[in-house]
Formats: structure tokens, sequence, C-alpha cells
């Protein structure tokens, strides 16, 4: 610790904190401009200068570290006077367009001339201001107005990764430019906008649209990912005007990816569904509800409730999907419920279970950030989940972390890795076997937190023993030497992050190959526990956590509590007699082939995103009577007997689940357009009918129900539910001998030209093919192809291509990807029109493919 | 002789307006008399003040165009006073030299003078300073241009240049301060381009270079001087832990050829910037590895040799071709180089052992060794060689320090180091000789060997004599003198004598080639061009200067790079703005080490972690481990910045 005096007040900081720390402190404020906290000092407007017992120049407060015995003054005539002029510098040339400003009323500038007197101007200089930038797609950049504190660059560099901006010219003709000087091409989350001080960095959505002293803020939490950033979204009247969020206070800190920042724009579409529908005629609620229950009633009574069966969705609440599958059980008689977890986030989630006794992330997120080794393994987390790049920045910037990133694609976190293991397709479990084999080779193994927690050793020498490294890197395309730098990195550090996805979850032999992937968390330690490190399976769909937790599958009741075995339990509590087995996705799916599901309830799911999409559509066209709520109308929708007009994150309250079982609140901003109502009002509402009575239920109750039955949301609260601040899940803790090392099955992989689809960073599911933000970076899906695999087929960037797979065919425009391995075809799956979902057999997000040239 | 007529350099007031001139040497202030063929230097003005030396200097327009430059070359526009500052000056000294001024403009300079004080680096603080000076001294010709009596004439040209202290005590130059700022904003790729626009070999100099900037830090008036090197390496490793390649290309192919002989420091560097101009370039080296004296002199536990060699093979990677195992005047002549090539360069280094002078050393006694150099050389390239198990190495310098620790790794029991004069006067880096005294070397301090001792011609002795401590000599250490009559004997089983090396020209001997060569048989080059009196011959590192350091060789094989390719685009090596205006700042001296900063410190510079002394003296692993990033970023954010700007009138 550092004693220190400023203004004659003792203050305690500790070493390597600054002045302007230690004044904070004390309550003394000192003023800045170009100061910003979550980022590294810039020193570059120099209001912060104090006065410091022996220096005869000023220093700046925000920059100098307090040294022992310090004696500060930050209120003199003199600094007084240099804070005046260097505001008025500040102002030579910068144009007073306040009135027509984005930033007029909350701009740092406007705020320091008024707090230091600045009322005139004495110097002045010749103009060299750049031009207003405004071929920048969704953001506008006025240099004339900068006060080039860099805030942006930094964030940008420093917390973002992209590095996108620099300052460019010497002297008065220096401004904020792209590196490479072309209209800006980054990640578009808007993070340089959120922090410009002034009108600077401009959102081209918000530009001229509202003053900020009209808006009205709701703090809420950002589903578009189960990261579950907390944010403000800001409205007038009954339209959402931009989303924001704070640095204090949230577990984000302040920074947003393009879905939090630019991707609100479909809550206001025009198209929105507003009235419920029956046979595509809109109808009053009562009606489409009584036609349902006629329609279940019928079905019921003539083939029986197993004809039943419905998805719940990672979109909805926790309230709402536990109202779903409550609704299904109870009050249908079916437990033929499932959801898009079937075909990913399941298959990682029984591996870990059986393996770690865990259900999702081990540790909070903050986690990722504090350790010393991180493995992104299949994943890109930028996409799926953008705090978790965050996080991984943040353990290589802030915390000398190593970084292995291992996978077929090579994603934007490869340019922070240590090393970077690109793999042949398909090839992750035995790059996951050949890394811990590495481990064991060299002697990396913990013996005694081996002992302590490991129920199966023999297991694991008797697997390991059996692998073959040469074999793993003929197979897998990595060298030996990377794999024993890996190992190294991974079996020295003493904590270490694990982070998985969709490439791994998604695939067929995810299961397998998130096993391999629990095998290598037990041999790196990565669950020792404490503040950092940890497993962090990733999920790309809001509150898939929540969904599960709910217990939104066969073969689950809420908290996990396994339905066979629960059954009897719940249904004393329900007061009903649940019904005995249930389908998951497929056996719906086999079972409207067959005719023998008759009714299906989509809520918020849309099937053709899932893979094998055109045999889902074939079914749906066959479902006798299929219900659809959702917000936007849809292929889906049109199939529908009866759609229900539901309401958008921002119109409605509810608890939501996060990766790291963070609960929160959202917090409704908005009504709902038209007669759309909220989902869970949806829900209860034909709960109540079904049940033919009349029931009231409130959130409160249903998550006072939910804790009641599972100790997993047992100590949920939300006493500070309008600060909106998370409430934790029970913590996982690993127990004494409770790893169970479990010898992954491997199979033989499928070589020649494959095609991955996955989720691309600019867009989230398919909602966000309705906001105008992402459709401005990303209008269409496109193909993106191996420069070596183009040129075999002819193809040139922008032109077309055919895609030929045994399940399907598509074409779609082709963009040539340096960073993609010759054989590999990447496809997003979020573009109803490339319907690349459509050439992947069920539950795969791989395949062999033909490329042709159109 | 150049004459001062008025200066206010360092802060001091010399005005002779009024009476005589009086000697710049007076003024112990270096400036040349003539500037490349340009004309007579008339003035200088740059960060402590300004110079006049002739009568005719329009002192006005200087300081226009001094701060017209500054504005617009170099300022960073980084923080406010130096962006919008220097605008407001340049503008308003525009206005006055225009004859638009007012007196109240003079009023507004003064002002942002002192402004400037807060400015976040010493960049436009300092180019403040000599404008405040003509304000204040020069006030009638200022005034004289207000009333519109005076108007701009007379014709001098400028010459200007960045500087930093650290930057201008590298030998290479290395922009120092961008790369530290660039460490501190955590762009390490960014900051490893900077070192190489200087430096090709990073991951060396980050390790061995015995940092002479570091003495010409001014961080270390306020507290202690940057970790420079050791940023160095931070940067050239960062590269490195992450498997990237590096980001150059050469330019398209000039279509000429250039031999580089020795594939060392000077030669490797004279390599690498001609290939990224677009030369051929071939380097022929006599040893079977590339390096020169950092692979075979520096030990592996202080420079690792696959890193050595990376930084070489990302030269070979431009196209350079390096043929190994063939020396100059053994498998080639000079006179063949001259005839295949179009430009030779010569990076021959210094290999030669000095003698030491005693009885006996040139009777090829088992047991005593040709030379450090020598000894160590087997070492690195693994040549059969047996250390018995007392060794005595003769010399004080960075080569006897490396034989005695390699000597230790090479399994003598002990290893003593016997040197005239005591630790203080050592030429050896001082934390050298503490790390050898750290694994265990010992020191016989003010002994000097007389004679070796031997039975049948194998050594088992050095006779030495105890020495004292005399007057300072040239060098300004303290000359010794033996103390008559106190000889005795250390017994040892080997003897390696390191008490300097020369190069060996030998390779000069077949042919005239009218190239001179100093009494210290080291080549002689002219005006800072590198180029011999050969035309089209070069020479640079060791073999040019003597025995020094691989910064040195490095900024040798640089200037030559650059001066060969004007002698073959252009027909004749010579010194460009850039090039002669950094030996005229060199020269001047930017470093003031009396200077009073103004500032509190009160921070402590950071190290690297190091391995154990006893621990390491078991085996050749590096000693000395990466610091962590954040560690060198945090460094980086003592950097005071002290950039500053030169610029001589000339006419």
């Amino acid at each position: 610790m550092v004693n220190l005096k400023i203004d004659g007040r003792d203050v305690e900081i500790a070493k390597g904190g600054t002045i302007l720390a230690a004044a904070e402190k004390i309550g003394i404020k000192i003023p800045t401009l170009c100061f910003l906290k979550k980022i590294s000092p810039t020193g570059a407007c120099r209001v912060c200068v104090v006065e410091i017992e022996g220096a005869d120049k000023p220093m700046t407060a925000c920059n100098t570290p307090a040294i022992e015995g310090m004696v500060v003054t930050t209120q003199t005539e003199k600094l007084h006077k240099i804070r005046q002029q260097v505001i008025q510098l500040t102002l030579v040339n910068h144009p007073l367009d306040c009135p027509v400003c984005d930033a007029g009323g909350e701009c740092d500038l406007q705020n320091s001339c008024y707090e230091l007197g600045v009322d005139a101007q004495r110097f002045a200089g010749e103009n060299l201001n750049h031009a207003d930038i405004n071929d920048w797609p969704l953001i506008q950049q006025v240099p004339s107005r900068c006060i080039l504190c860099e805030k942006c660059v930094k964030v940008c560099h420093e917390l973002v990764g992209a590095s996108a901006l620099e300052v460019k010219n010497k002297g008065e003709a220096a401004y904020i430019d792209t590196v490479d000087g072309k209209p800006l091409n980054c990640e578009f989350c808007g993070s340089c906008v959120a922090v410009c001080p002034t009108g600077t960095l401009n959102s081209k959505l918000f530009k001229f649209k509202a003053r900020p002293w009209a808006l009205r803020k709701t703090p809420s939490v950002c589903t578009f990912c189960p990261s579950h950033c907390q944010i403000d979204i800001n409205t007038q009247g009954n339209e959402i005007y931009r989303i924001t969020s704070d640095d204090e206070g949230t577990t984000n800190n302040g920074n947003l990816c393009i879905g939090g920042s630019f991707g609100y724009g479909y809550v206001n579409h025009a198209e929105r569904l507003t009235r419920p529908l029956l046979d595509q005629k809109p109808v009053s609620w009562d009606q489409a509800f009584d036609k349902i229950v006629e329609g279940v009633d019928a079905i019921r009574s003539t083939v029986g409730s197993q004809a039943l069966a419905g998805f719940g969705s990672p979109r909805l609440s926790n309230e709402e999907n536990y109202l779903f599958q409550k609704m299904f059980r109870v009050g249908l008689g079916s437990n033929n419920i499932d959801s898009e977890a079937r075909f990913g986030t399941l298959r990682a989630m029984q591996a870990t279970e059986t393996v770690l006794g865990l259900r999702g992330a081990s540790n909070l997120l903050s986690a990722i950030g504090k350790s010393e080794a991180v493995l992104v393994f299949g994943a890109d987390p930028t996409a799926e989940t953008p705090a978790v790049d965050w996080q991984v920045q943040n353990a290589c910037r802030r915390n000398d972390a190593n970084l292995i990133v291992a996978g077929m694609r090579k994603i934007k976190l490869n340019k922070f890795a240590n090393v970077s293991l690109t793999c042949k397709p398909g090839t992750e479990l035995e790059l996951a076997n050949g890394i811990s084999r590495m481990l064991y080779e060299r002697n990396l193994l913990d013996g005694d937190y081996l002992n302590q927690y490991l129920e199966n050793p023999e297991e694991l020498k008797l697997h390991l023993d059996a692998i073959d490294i040469d074999a793993v890197c003929s197979k897998t395309g990595v060298t030996r030497a990377q794999l024993e730098e890996t190992a190294d990195l991974l079996g020295t550090a003493k904590t270490v992050s694990i982070i998985f996805g969709a490439e791994i979850t998604k695939s067929a032999r995810g299961y397998e190959k998130s096993i391999a992937i629990s095998d290598l968390v037990i041999l790196c330690g990565a669950l020792r526990g404490g503040d950092a490190g940890g497993l962090f399976p990733l999920e790309e769909k809001g509150n898939m956590q929540g969904m599960l937790d709910m217990g939104l599958c066969p073969e689950y009741l809420p908290g996990y509590q396994p339905y066979a075995e629960s059954r009897e339990r719940f249904g004393k509590v329900w007061q009903a007699e649940l019904p005995a087995g249930g389908l998951d996705a497929i056996g719906i799916l086999e079972g409207i082939e067959a005719g023998t599901i008759k009714f299906l309830y989509l809520a918020a799911t849309n099937p053709l995103t899932f893979p094998n999409a055109n045999r889902w559509r074939k079914a749906l066209e066959k479902v006798d009577f299929l219900v659809v709520q959702d917000i936007l109308p849809t292929e889906v929708t049109k199939l529908a007997k009866v759609v229900l007009p539901g309401a958008s994150w921002a119109e409605k309250g509810g608890s939501v689940t996060s990766l790291d079982h963070r609960v929160r609140s959202l917090e409704k901003a908005i009504s709902s357009p038209g007669e759309a109502r909220e989902d869970w009002e949806v829900l209860a509402s034909l709960f109540a009918r079904l049940q033919k009575q009349s029931i009231s239920i409130s959130r409160s109750e249903i998550l006072a129900e939910v804790s009641s039955l599972s100790s997993l949301y047992g100590d949920i609260c939300f006493a500070g539910e309008e600060r909106n601040r998370p409430c934790l899940k029970q913590p996982y803790r690993p127990a004494l001998k409770g790893f169970h090392y479990q010898t992954p099955k491997v199979e033989e992989v499928e070589t020649g030209l494959q095609l991955v689809s996955g989720k691309s960073i600019y867009h989230f599911g398919s909602t966000s093919t309705w906001a105008a933000g992402p459709l401005e970076i990303e209008s269409q899906g496109v193909i993106s192809v191996s420069p070596a695999d183009a040129a075999a087929a002819g193809i040139i960037d922008g032109g077309r291509a055919k895609l030929i797979s045994r399940i399907g065919t598509t074409s779609g425009s082709v963009r040539i990807d340096p960073n993609l391995a010759a054989g590999l075809i990447f496809a997003p799956y979020h573009f109803a029109e490339l319907g690349i979902q459509g050439l992947f057999a069920d539950g795969c997000n791989r395949i062999g493919v033909q490329l042709e040239k159109v | 002789m150049s004459e001062v007529i008025f200066s206010s350099w360092g802060r001091k007031i010399v005005d002779n307006r009024q009476g005589q001139p009086q000697p710049l040497s007076e003024l112990k202030i270096k400036l040349p008399a003539q500037y490349l063929e340009e004309g007579e230097v008339k003035g200088f003005i740059g960060w402590d003040g300004i110079i006049l030396l002739d009568r005719t200097v329009d002192v006005v327009a200087m300081a226009a165009e001094y701060m017209k430059r500054v504005q617009e070359k170099y300022c960073c526009g980084k923080c406010t006073p130096g962006k919008k500052g220097t605008k407001v000056l340049q503008d308003t000294l525009a206005r006055i030299l225009a004859g638009r001024g007012q007196e109240e403009d003079l009023q507004t300079i003064e002002d942002l003078s002192l402004l400037l004080d807060s400015c976040k680096c010493t960049l436009c603080m300092t180019a403040a300073i000599p404008v405040f000076d003509t304000v204040r001294y020069f006030r009638d010709d200022y005034l004289a241009y207000a009333r519109g009596e005076k108007t701009p004439a007379d014709g001098l040209k400028y010459a200007d240049k960045l500087t930093a202290p650290c930057m201008d005590r590298c030998p290479a130059h290395i922009d120092i301060p961008a790369y530290i700022e660039e460490i501190k904003d955590r762009r390490f790729d960014e900051s490893l381009g900077s070192i190489r626009r200087n430096m090709p070999i990073p991951a060396v100099c980050g390790r061995v270079c015995p940092h002479p900037c570091e003495t010409a830090c001014r961080r270390a008036l306020i507290d202690e001087p940057i970790s420079i090197m050791v940023l160095k390496r931070v940067a050239a490793d960062h590269e490195w832990m992450h498997h990237k390649q590096p980001p150059m290309l050469p330019k398209r192919s000039k279509g000429k050829r250039v031999s580089v002989v020795g594939a060392g420091p000077a030669g490797v560097t004279c390599a690498y910037y001609l290939a990224l101009e677009g030369y051929s370039v071939d380097i022929i080296d006599m040893l079977p590895e590339p390096g020169g004296t950092v692979a075979v002199g520096i030990p592996d536990y202080r420079m690792p040799r696959h890193l050595l060699r990376r930084d070489i093979k990302i030269v070979q990677d431009l196209g350079v071709d390096i043929q190994f195992n063939t020396k100059l005047g053994r498998d080639v002549s000079l006179r063949d180089l001259k005839e295949k090539y179009d430009a030779v360069f010569l990076g021959t280094g210094a290999f030669k052992s000095k003698p030491m002078g005693v009885e006996g050393e040139d009777q090829g006694y088992e047991g005593f060794s040709e030379g450090g150099i020598n000894y160590l050389r087997k070492v690195a390239l693994g040549e059969p060689i047996v250390t018995p198990k007392r060794v005595i190495v003769v010399g004080g310098g960075n080569t006897a320090i490396d034989c005695v620790r390699v000597a230790l790794r090479e399994g003598a029991e002990d290893s003593i180091l016997v040197y005239r004069r005591t630790r203080k006067e050592m030429p050896a880096e001082s934390y050298e000789v503490d790390d050898a005294e750290e694994e265990n070397v010992q020191f016989e301090f003010l002994r000097n060997p007389t004679r070796l001792i031997h039975e049948n011609g194998k050594v088992v002795g050095v006779e030495v004599v105890v020495m004292e401590l005399g007057e300072p000599d040239d060098s300004g250490r303290r000359r010794p003198a033996p103390v008559p009559g106190s000889e005795y004997v250390i017994p040892c089983d080997l003897v390696i004598p390191a008490i300097g090396q020369d190069p060996d020209l030998a390779y000069l001997d077949d042919s005239d080639y009218g190239i001179e060569q100093t009494r210290w048989s080291s080549i002689v080059t002219h005006n800072g061009t590198m180029m011999t009196d050969n035309e089209g011959v070069f020479a640079g590192g060791d073999c040019e200067y003597g025995a020094m350091t691989v910064v040195l060789a490095v900024g040798h094989g640089r200037r030559a790079a650059r001066t060969i390719d004007r002698y073959l685009s252009e027909g004749k090596a010579y010194l460009d703005q850039e090039d002669a205006m950094e030996d005229v700042l060199n020269n001047f001296g930017v470093f003031d080490k009396v200077e009073e900063t103004g500032l509190v410190g009160g921070l402590h510079r950071e190290h690297q972690p190091k391995v154990d002394g006893h621990e390491r003296a078991q085996n050749y692993d590096e000693i000395e481990l990466a610091m962590p990033e954040s560690q060198a970023v945090a460094e980086a954010e003592r950097c005071l910045r002290c950039y500053r700007v030169g610029m001589i009138a000339v006419g």
C-alpha cells in the first residue's frame, strides 16, 4: 500500500494505483475528459493535471502512479488556468454544431466546458479537419468533433480485440480512421460509438432519431446469446431507439456486440405478428385458444395424448419454459417435449454430466479472464458468445495467459493464440485424445489431484496408453511439436479454462467429442475451482441453460430430475398423473412422418433452422394441427393452423439464466404491438383453458414453484430486481472421486470436401435477419470457400456456387476466405434463402459435399 | 571554425550580437561547419534553445519553419496541447512572418509555450522552448515583422531530424520511444515493426545488447532507466511465442547483386535491408553456423541458438542466401567477389585473439588456449574439447566473463578470472560479473600473469604479479602497476587468455585493393558512408571499428545498406538528409545528464525473472526468463517519450 496526501487529506491506495484513483477513493473530483476506467490511461486531454510537491511541471492524475509520501494539490489558480486553456485549445476548429449533434446533452466536452467555465476563445488556427466519413456501415465518423481521446481506438484494441481503428496523420490533421483506410470492416460491436465522449462516432441507426434526454432507459438483459450482457433499453413512446450499457456495475463492463448494439431492429419491425391467426386469418385470442383446446380434445379423445408434441425455446424465459413443460405434462398429458438443444447443448451436457457431474459451465465467465491458460476447442466465441471472446482476451492481455485455439476453422481468436491447432474437419475427438496423451507422456498430470477426484484411474491409464501420437498427427493434421507445446502450456498452468462450442456439440459425434474434452478437463485440472479457470461449453442461444434447467426435454423434469424416477413426485405436487415415456425431437419428427403425432406446438421455434430442414418442412406440412407461437411471420407460421403472436424480450418480464448460471430478469420497456401478448401470459391462459379452470398465475409464483421443486434454483431471489442484479444458481463443486473418466468411442471420420454450418458473428438465430443493423453488414447467407477449393471449382470471390450433399442441394454467392483450410466450406445457418440446413443429415453440422460453379 | 553570435542552448545565454563572436568550441557545443554539400551551418534550433553562427540568420523565419515542421511532420496529435497548441503557434508565427502579426501575438506565443509544459511527451513541449527564446531575445525582429518593416530574405535551407536521447545513443538509432509506446499500447507486432526499421535481429539485441541507450535514458534522472533492451525482447518473443509470420516483403527485384562477407550482425543486417530494397544478396561465412560472434562468441545461456537462428532465418526467407564454411581469402578472393557482384560488404568481425605478452605463451604448451574467442567457438560448435578441473581466464571484458562461465558448464570445478585492475574497472557489463559470481566463478583482481608454469610442456600454473592502481590513464581508468617481488603461482590445468580480439584482414593481402587499414588492423571507411577506399567495397562491424558491440555492427550494417543502395542506383555512395542529420545530432549530443526534468519519479524498473545461479551453471538453458507482457506494459508506462526535434539552418 502507498500513502499520500491529496488536498491535505491522507489517502492509502494499492501500489500501482494512480493519483486519480486515490482521489476518487476519498471523494476528491479531479476533472477528466479522455479517461475511461476500463482501458489503459491515455493522458491525451491533460485536463486532469495536478501539482505534485517536488515537481515543477504539472502532471496528469490519470496515469501518474501514486508514490509513498506524495503530496498532491488538485485545485489551484494555475491548474484551473491550464485546464481552461486546454479546453479552449480543444475547441479550436471544433464545430459548434451542438444543436444537431447526436451527443448534444450527453457530451463530455460540453460538460467540461460548462464545469470549467470556458466561455471565451482566444486561440485560433487553420482548420484542417478531415471531412465527415459517411461510407462506413452503421457508423458515421465526424472528425471535426473528435477530441482524439483515443477511447474508441483503445476499446477496440484492448477489450474487443478487433483493432480496427488508429490515429492517422500528424499534428492538427490527425484523425481517427480505419487501419487500412478502407470503410470500416470489423465486428461492428458498436463499442467505439458507446465510448465516444462527443458526437464523433455515431450510430447511423440512431442518428437524428431522438435527443438523449428524451429517452427512457429500462435496465434489462440482452438475450441474443447466453452471455446475457446487462443493458439499458432506450425507448421513446413504444419504440426502441438504441441499446446502451453502463461500464459500472455490469458484468459485461459496458461492452456489447453487434447484437446488443445494433440488433434490436426486429422488435419494432412493421411485419411483427400482431393478432392471433386461425387458418391464417385474424381471430380473437378467445377464438384461437378455443380452437386449440377443441383440437387437442379431439385428438386426445380419439388417438390419445401421445399424439401431442411441442417444442420449447431458448428465446423464452425460465417462467415461460417452465409453464410450457408443465402445460404439456399436466395440461396435455404428454411428455413429447423437446427443443433444439437436442442437436447440440444436450449432447455436451450429457457428456459433462457423465464424466464430471457438471451441467453447463463450471464457473463464472470472469474466471476465464483470470486463468493462466485457455483452450478454445471447436468454438467461435466471437460469434457464439462474444462475452467469452472478451474474457479470453482478458486472460491473454491482462493475465499473460497462454492461448490454444483448436478446431477445423481459423477464427478471430487465432490471432491471439500461442498455438493454433487447426485440425482436419471432424477430427476434434482424436485431437483431444492427442492432447491428453501428450499431457500424460510429458508427465504433466497432477497425481495428487487425480487421486483425490478421479474415481477410475485405471480407465485413464488404459485409454491414454492406447493412444498413438503419430496416428493422431496423421489423422488430425497437427504436428507433434504443436501437441507438445499445447501440453506444456496447459500442463504447467495453475489455472486452465477450456471452452468448447458448436463445432463439437452440433456435430454428429458431439457426445463422444464432449466426452473426450471432459476427459481432457480432468487431466488439465481445469475444475480445480476458485475464481479462475473452468469448463465452458458454449451455446449460442439466449436462454438455453434456463430452458433446460426448467426441464424442457423428455428425460428431465425441472432441475434435471430424471423424468422416469421423479414423475410420481412431481405428479403429486402438480396434482396430475404425468404420462410415462416421451419422445425427443427425432422421435417427434418420426412420429409426424408416421402419422402418430398429430398436434405440434412450436413455441418460438423454427424447425426449418434445424439440420435436415427439408425433412422437417415436409413433416410440418403433414401435421394435422400445428400451433406456432412467435413474433414474426416465417415459413412455419404460414403452415400453422393457429398462430399466437408473442412478445419480444423488450416487451416482457421474466427471468433468464446465462451460460454461467447467473439468473437475471428481463424488464418490460415497451408494450407488444397490436394484440400480441407476453408469452408466459399466453401459456398461462392456454394452460388454464386446458385445465378447464380459471387459474391466475404470476411470474413470481412460477419462480417460487421452481425454487420449491428444485434445489438448483433454491436460493434464487430477485431482491434487487429493479436494479437488474443477477442472482447465482447453486455453484458447481466437483465431488471427491466424482470424476468418472470415460474412453470416448472412436469412429471413422468422413473425408473429402466438407461443408460445415455455424453461426455468423453478425447474426443471431433467425430473428436478427429481421433487424436492419445486422442486415446492413450481412444481408444474405454467403458460402465461404478456401482459395484452393474455389480455384479448383473455378469460382471467383463474389461468384455463385452450388453445393450438393447426399441430403440436399443449394446455391448461393461465394466469399473466398483465406483463413479456411482447403477441403472445408463454411456457411451460416441463419438465412432461409440459403437454406444451408437442408444439406445436412439429422442433427449434424457437417457433411461431404460437391462444390460446383453456377 | 564556427563562431557563436547568440546561443540560448542549455538555458545559458551567450549574446555576442553587439560584440565579438566567440568560438563555438568554447561553449562545448559540437556542430559541423559544413553540412553535406549544401553549405555552411549557420544556425541550430532545437529542444534546449537556439544557436546562431551567422548574423544573417532570420530568427523569426527559423522559428516559424521549426514550428511548422514540428506540427506537420512530427507532432503525433495525441495530446491536446501538442496537437492544437503547436498548430496555433505555427499559424501565429506564419501570420507574423507574412506581415500580418500584431504585438499581442507575442503574448499568445509566450502563454502557449508555457502551456505546452503540460504536454503528454517532450516533443511539442521542448519545441516551444527555442520559440519562446526567440520571442524573448529577438523581440525587435518580431516587432519589425509586425510593423511591416521586415520581410523574409535570408534564403537559408533547413534540415531537421526527430530524435530522443535513447534513440540517439543507440548505435542502430532504433526509434525506441515508438516501440516502447507500442508496447504500452499492447501492440507488440507493431512494436517489433518499429524495431525492425533499424534492427533486424531483435531476439538477439533484446538479450545481449549492452544497451548504451539505457545510459541515456531520461527516466534515470528521476528514478531508474527504462528496461529498453528487455522490452525489445518482449516484442520479439511475442512474435516467436505466437508462431507469427513476420510481415516484411521485399520490394521488386532491382536486378543487382551484392555480396556480403560474414553472417554476423553487421553482414546479416546489411543483407536484410538490401534484400528488402530488392537486391539479390549472397552471404558467405567461414563458420558452419550463422550469427558470427553472436553464435560462437556468446554462450547459449545468454543467447539461445534457436532464437538466433530464427532471427537469421527471417533474413534468409527474404531471399538472402548464406553459404557456410566459405572463408574470404581462403575459398574465395575479394577480387572474385568484386567481379561477380555489383557491391561487396565486408563484415568479417574480429576473431584474432590478442597476445598476453607473457613468457611461454608462444611455446605451444598443452593447457594453453589460443584465446577466449577460440575456446568459446569450439564449445559453441560442439567441437571436441576437454575442459579440465581448474581453469584460469585472463581478462576483464565480456569474452573473459563468458569464458569463465562456460568453463563451469564444461565441467571445471574451479573457474578463476584473473584481472589486472579491480572489479570497478572491468569493461564487462556489471550484471554479467554479478551473474558469474552467483554461479561461483572465482575472481583474482589486481593480478597480472607474468609467466606460464609448465611441466613437460603441460601447463600447471600461472605466475602472477600483484598490481596496484595508480593515476588514471587515457580511458579514465586508474593505471595498474606491478608491485615488485610480489610474484606467486596460481596452479591450474588450463589458461585462457581473453584480453581482446583484433580483426583478421589477411584476405586483403592477396592483391593491392588500396583499402586503408588502421594500426589496430581495422578497415577504414569514409564519412559515415561505410565505403572503403576501394569503390564498391564497404565494411562495417568489428572489422571496421575493432571488437565492439552487436548493436554497433547492426548500425553499421544498416547504414552500409542505405549507402550501397544509393551507390547501386545512383552511382554514388552518399549520406542522405536522414543519415547526415543523424550524424550531426549524434555528434552534437542529445542526452543531458544534468537536466532538471521538473518531474517526480519513484517507480522502480521492472526486471525479468532469472534462473537461480547454482541451478543455471549446470547447463546452457537461457538464464533470463521472459518478462510477462503485463509487466512489460507497466515498464513501458514509465517511459517519458523524450522525443525532440533539432533543425539546422544552412546556407
